[in-house]
């Protein structure tokens, strides 16, 4: 490490690699400072663990949570960064957030850090959405654990939480998320956010598995957070000082637009297009397999663009074991299924009497299918995405593109041209009441749900939302008309198909961005 | 068969679960990730702000990096860490390191040049300058960044080797104006605390200090006092430390002066104060009580906010015959008045005999990780080891030391920071050597700054990275390696000298500043002159000599390892002499080896008496008017930025905790007038410049004033250039600026 200046002139470009080789030597051997420890005195981190972790397993009925002291929490982040650094986290991952709650009377200011992740709760609904089983609550610690060589990167549990816990890991196709340190917590060990936190705000307890039994909040889950007996969160939220005004999150009045799932959106315009274009053909007696051909391609496509969305598409041959439970197989299972009913239905050679029978059996499989698809975002519980939102767009949705199919394969009928414009107002119209939610809202009031999407429709969606609307009046409206008025050639309904696949693709893509996710409190700005 | 089927249909175990496993990682450590298993620990000091946590290193055989962890086994921060401590690993790896000398060529790009290219260009240049100009002409601003032996040796082959009469440093930004008011009160810069302080104290006044969020491990002690301690919390902003206290006395902004003398006058008027302390330590105190009978509670009341209950309250916590710590960092160090304020602070203990005790003291919370061994050895404002270049004494003390002719040791005091751009403004400056810090970012007023940093000759910025707003404006970048690469001394606000270490290779051709530094002596032909300035412990014990004799005499430390072994060790520690052990025994030792001084109540002035310095409130100078009617503060943000964010940006985790664009906070009533509802886009404009941030509507501001984090680079165009006249400290936080609602297509001026 000593170097002696050299005296001459000359000397400098010797002197240059001199002080760069040295700069590259690191000068500590391990085995040195081995010793070093085994010398020195134990740390005091395990010296920490007893009087913040429970030294016994839950009793039964009781499970582990974490405990959150509010009054000690000043939103410095240890335990953030303490988390990804000791559970070894890849570089821009983490499984705790700390966010804010905020008065929202200017007369009493009052900030309030909350850390967290997750909430291992009693009723996980990530556990409950996930299609291969990839989580697993543990009999005697209550521990939500995911299962990472399982998970096959679908991304449902993050729709699932009403928290925000499970985080997506695009480098390895898969989530990730928090095991409360279980493997900490068997050895005795604070987990790592526990033994990080300055100020000792992060405890892990044991609490009641089902709160007071009855399904109400383990005292002091936030009020702010999203509706308790969704999951039944474990973690508890003290604080022994009473705010004189409300608190809100303070991202309450952010807009965000969600992840948009590109892969997903072009699944859902185009297997519901693929169900309605065979069912249609298949009302129409099969004989002219052009429709069903389209509708299967359509499929096809959807499909396999469902499997882009995947973060470990080899590993979805596992989607069955949800069955049970997970709206997600369900619709997987149903769709997959239509498509191998469709697929007899059209194939060159399988005789003309067979064909109508399979078509009709793919159409009864596909609406099921269909049925498991609105439901699997009516479970998430989120308020835009309830039943009365999305049982219409994608029934309207599959019939709009259906008939816009038929349209443009022909035959013509008279009916098809204000089927189909019936269908897209009728749809158009359940979209635009979104934007009732605006007429009722207090301005200075704290988003709900449902203005929160409003408000994201308008804001920061406007430009898709209003090319959303003029696809559809385009290619639903206006060009049927022109068809039926013999305004354009026929062969333009081809025109009119483009326009419908790109306008339900935007819809889609709103359907997912434009949802109000509920999470824990977040920062502002955003 | 049967468990394979099993496995495959349910893969609960596989090499992803692996990948999270953990093993008892030994040394101390508990469990940690399989995969990152160390083969040792290396315990070295955070190199982000004051506080001074020790980090315990994970590192591989060959004594690299693997990951790191808060060392349980440190006095400061027991086992914890803040976010930027917890990835301080994080900056080294990132994409924009130097790692060659850049030269701007002819067509203005900057373009690699090996280190013999570099050195020549160096010194041709700053020599040709001074031929021209006179040897003053070249100037340099170090930082409070790097490591003590480092700032010396820059410190001393700048003016004994090159001949520079003027450099300073970034700590001018942070903590000139605590050490000007240690000086002229105490006679030494001397914060007289021990962090342990924090845990004995019943009334802790937190002045101008958003502790929370910027010293959270010093809040860990503050929680870990079980006194039931009144927190006081004086800040214009409802900051989250004036949420966690007990008590927040909101004044207008730069009232603070008034407030103080207010107090004064209110312990005098109740007789609250300690006559045989004030008789037997401390002089000039009849002038004080006389000048402070002014500042009735009427005139304070109104002059700084507070209702007549706060005041009386504020005078009962400090007349309740607790004991009394009052505590300061930037709110007060930034200021017009900046010195008065922190000396109205020093007044109040000492008139209250709260000094010397534990739980008690006037204690300045410093910025930097190592503004503490810049304000001792840079050789900036003073001459190595708290010398005055004035005195012909300390110049021949410093030769003999050092082993250098006592002619090339300047009989002049340097420009400080503001005086040196003046300078530049005036020509008289033409050449600038920028080490590890960020002027064009940085420092106020930002639009003249730059322009000047534009004017001259020639700019060397010496740096880790070559993104910084300075360095892309260099005509000469030297790759640095940074925190972690090398090793060397800190020392932490509390005075606590701590060890940093090398664990990990710096990229390419980056040299430690130390080895820069050797490297410019040698290429400037006077390398002969540093022989004694062989390595950074040979350094240390160059800085030991220099110390001996001085308040801050740490002759009594041996070497680094016994520092290490020490858990660092506060000066003064003089050979031989008493506290030299630091346990139990020494009187002024705390619990955890924890010393303060002034427990004998002699202090460093002549008379060895503490003074009272005190001066009559200015307006400040640019107060809010009808063009302008906000004041501007500035400050923190959170906990995971680090002022100009040329290294904290660096890590992923510590993005993700922070805004990305930068934001205002303004009163939800300001907002309404405005038209402006949150997240919508703000202007905000001062008389120097102008920026768009995103609304952040809170009642945390009071109506009629905005902050903004000091960590966004166009901050800075807002401020004003103005300096507190003792410690030429800038003034960043009250300037007058005006709001309008901007379009959203403006958008946020990013970082």
């Amino acid at each position: 490490m000593s170097i002696e200046l050299p005296t001459a002139e000359p000397g400098l470009s010797g002197f240059i690699a001199e002080l760069l080789a040295d700069q590259q030597r690191l000068q500590t051997p391990a085995a040195r400072l081995a010793a070093a420890w085994d010398a020195g005195r134990r740390g005091r981190i395990a010296d920490l663990g007893p009087q913040l972790i429970p030294l016994t397993a839950p009793r039964p009925g009781e499970q582990f949570a974490f405990e959150v002291d509010l009054d000690s929490c000043t939103g410095c982040k240890a335990c953030v960064a303490a988390c990804h650094s000791l559970n070894g986290l890849d570089e821009n991952e983490t499984w705790r957030d700390v966010g804010q709650l905020v008065s929202d009377d200017p007369r009493h200011p009052f900030v309030q850090a909350v850390t967290t992740s997750c909430h291992h709760c009693a009723d996980p609904g990530c556990l409950n959405g996930c299609p291969v089983l990839a989580y697993e609550k543990d009999p005697v610690t209550g521990i939500v654990r995911h299962l990472d060589d399982q998970c096959i990167g679908c991304s449902y549990c993050i729709l699932k939480c009403p928290y925000d816990a499970p985080k997506f890991n695009a480098a390895r196709g898969i989530v990730r998320k928090c095991d409360l340190c279980q493997d900490r917590l068997s050895a005795g060990e604070a987990p790592a956010c526990v033994q990080a936190c300055p100020t000792y705000a992060i405890r892990i307890v044991s609490v009641p598995v089902d709160g007071a039994g009855d399904g109400r909040p383990t005292p002091g889950f936030l009020d702010a957070a999203a509706d308790y007996a969704i999951t039944r969160p474990t973690t508890r939220y003290l604080s022994r000082r009473r705010p004189v005004a409300p608190l809100i999150a303070a991202d309450a009045y952010a807009l965000r637009p969600e992840w948009a799932h590109t892969p997903l959106g072009a699944m859902l315009t185009l297997a519901p297009m693929g169900i309605a274009c065979v069912a249609l053909a298949a009302l129409r007696g099969g004989t002219d397999p052009a429709l069903a051909r389209l509708g299967w391609l359509a499929g096809l496509l959807g499909l396999g663009a469902s499997v882009l969305h995947l973060g470990q598409p080899l590993r979805a041959w596992r989607v069955f074991l949800g069955l049970r439970r997970s709206w997600l197989s369900r619709e997987v299972l149903g769709f997959g299924l239509w498509f191998l009913l469709a697929t007899v239905a059209v194939v060159p050679g399988v005789p003309v009497p067979l064909r109508r029978p399979f078509a009709l059996a793919a159409s009864v499989v596909g609406l099921v299918g269909l049925a498991c698809s609105v439901m699997v975002y009516v479970d998430t519980r989120r308020e835009f995405w309830r039943w009365q939102q999305t049982a219409p767009r994608f029934v309207l949705g599959a019939a709009v593109l259906g008939l816009a199919a038929w349209l443009a394969v022909g035959p013509a009928r008279a009916i098809l041209p204000p089927a189909l414009m019936a269908a897209m107002l009728l749809k158009l119209a359940v979209e635009v009441r979104v934007l009732q939610a605006l007429d009722r809202a207090d301005p200075d009031a704290p988003f709900t749900a449902a203005v929160r999407t409003a408000r994201l429709l308008t804001g920061p969606l406007r430009p898709l939302f209003g090319a959303r609307l003029a696809l559809g009046l385009l290619g639903g409206v206006a060009l049927p008309f022109a068809l039926m008025a013999r305004a354009v050639p026929p062969s333009t309904a081809w025109w009119g198909l483009g326009l419908l696949l790109l306008g339900e693709f935007a819809e889609h893509r709103l359907f997912f961005q434009a949802v109000a996710a509920p999470r824990m409190p977040g920062v502002v700005p955003a | 068969m049967i468990p394979r089927l099993r496995d495959l249909l349910h893969a609960r175990q596989g090499p992803m679960t692996a990948e999270l496993v953990q093993r008892p990682g030994e040394f101390g450590l508990g469990r940690v990730p399989a995969r990152l298993k160390p083969a040792g620990t290396v315990a070295s000091v955070c190199g982000y702000c004051s506080t001074g946590c020790s980090l315990k290193v994970h590192v591989d055989a060959e004594g690299g990096a693997l990951n790191l962890s808060a060392n349980p086994d440190y006095p400061v921060n027991t086992g914890m860490a803040c976010p930027k401590g917890w990835e301080a690993l994080a900056p080294l790896r990132a994409p924009d390191r130097a790692t060659t000398p850049l030269l701007r060529d002819a067509r203005g790009r900057l373009v690699p040049v090996d280190w013999g290219r570099a050195m020549d260009v160096f010194c041709a240049r700053f020599k040709a300058i001074q031929a021209r100009h006179g040897a003053a002409a070249v100037a340099f601003l170090s930082t409070g960044q790097i490591v003590t032996e480092e700032m010396a040796l820059l410190g001393a082959v700048a003016k004994f080797g090159l001949g520079l009469l003027h450099g300073d440093g970034n700590t001018r930004q942070c903590m000139a104006t605590a050490a000007t008011a240690y000086k002229q009160s105490f006679g030494f810069d001397a914060p007289p605390f021990s962090y342990a302080d924090f845990e004995e104290s019943d009334v802790i006044v937190l002045w101008g200090s958003n502790l929370c969020i910027a010293h959270p491990i010093l809040w860990q002690r503050v929680m870990r006092n079980r006194r039931r301690p009144e927190i006081v919390v004086v800040d214009p902003r409802r900051t989250e430390t004036a949420q966690a206290g007990t008590r927040h006395y909101a004044l207008r902004p730069k009232s603070d002066l008034t407030l103080l003398y207010g107090l004064a006058r209110g312990l005098l008027q109740r007789g609250a104060i300690d006559r045989s302390y004030i008789a037997a330590h401390t002089e000039g105190f009849e002038d004080f009580a006389q000048f402070v009978a002014a500042f009735e509670p009427g005139r304070v009341c109104a002059e700084t906010g507070l209702s007549p209950a706060e005041f009386e309250r504020f005078i009962d916590l400090l007349a309740g015959g607790g004991r009394v710590s009052l505590w300061w960092t930037m709110g007060v160090n930034q200021g017009h008045e900046a010195t008065r304020t922190a000396q109205g602070l020093i007044n109040l203990a000492l008139m209250t005999g709260n000094l010397g005790r534990p739980g008690t003291g006037p204690n300045s919370i410093t910025g930097q990780c190592n503004a503490m061994g810049s304000r001792l050895f840079s050789n900036t404002t003073s001459l190595l080891g708290g010398h005055d270049f004035l005195s012909a004494a300390d110049r021949a003390k410093v030769a003999r030391v050092l082993d250098l002719p006592e002619a090339r040791i300047p009989r002049e005091n340097s420009l400080a920071y503001d005086q040196i751009l003046e300078g530049i403004a005036a020509g008289r400056i033409r050449g600038l050597w920028v080490v590890a810090t960020n002027p064009a970012h940085s420092w106020i007023h930002q639009g003249r700054a730059r322009d000047l940093l534009a004017r001259l000759d020639f700019l060397v910025v010496q740096d880790m990275y070559t993104s910084t707003e300075t360095a892309r404006a260099a005509d000469l970048v030297l790759p640095a390696a940074g925190w972690g690469e090398k090793e060397g001394t800190f020392i932490n606000s509390e005075r606590r000298i701590g060890l940093v270490r090398k664990v990990a290779r710096p990229p390419g051709q980056a040299l430690a500043d130390f080895a820069i530094f050797q490297l410019v002596a040698t290429a400037w032909g006077c390398g002969p002159l540093f022989h004694r300035w062989s390595s950074p412990e040979a350094v240390f014990g160059l800085m030991k000599e220099l110390s001996r004799g001085q308040p801050c005499d740490f002759t009594g430390i041996r070497d680094y390892a016994h520092v290490e072994a020490a858990g660092g060790i506060q000066w003064p520690l003089p050979e031989g002499g008493a506290g030299a052990t630091g346990e139990p025994s020494d009187p002024a030792a705390t619990g955890f080896g924890e010393r303060r001084l002034f427990a004998d109540g002699r202090f460093f002035t002549p008379s060895a008496r503490a003074r009272f310095c005190f001066d009559p409130p200015r307006p400040p100078p640019e107060p809010p008017d009808a063009d302008y009617p906000f004041v501007l503060l500035t400050g923190r943000g959170t906990s995971s930025q680090w002022h100009t964010q040329s290294r904290s940006a660096k890590s992923a985790v510590l993005r993700k905790l922070y805004p990305e664009a930068i934001y205002v906070e303004l009163h939800p009533d300001d907002a309404r007038k405005i038209g402006v509802r949150a997240g919508e886009s703000v202007r905000v404009r001062s008389r120097r410049g102008e920026l768009v941030a995103a609304a952040v509507p809170t009642a945390t501001v009071a109506p009629g004033q905005v902050f903004l984090p000091m960590h966004y680079a166009a901050t800075n165009r807002l401020t004003h250039w103005g300096v507190d006249p003792h410690s030429r400290q800038p003034s960043y936080k009250a300037c007058a600026v005006a709001l309008d609602r901007a379009s959203p297509a403006e958008g946020s001026s990013l970082s």
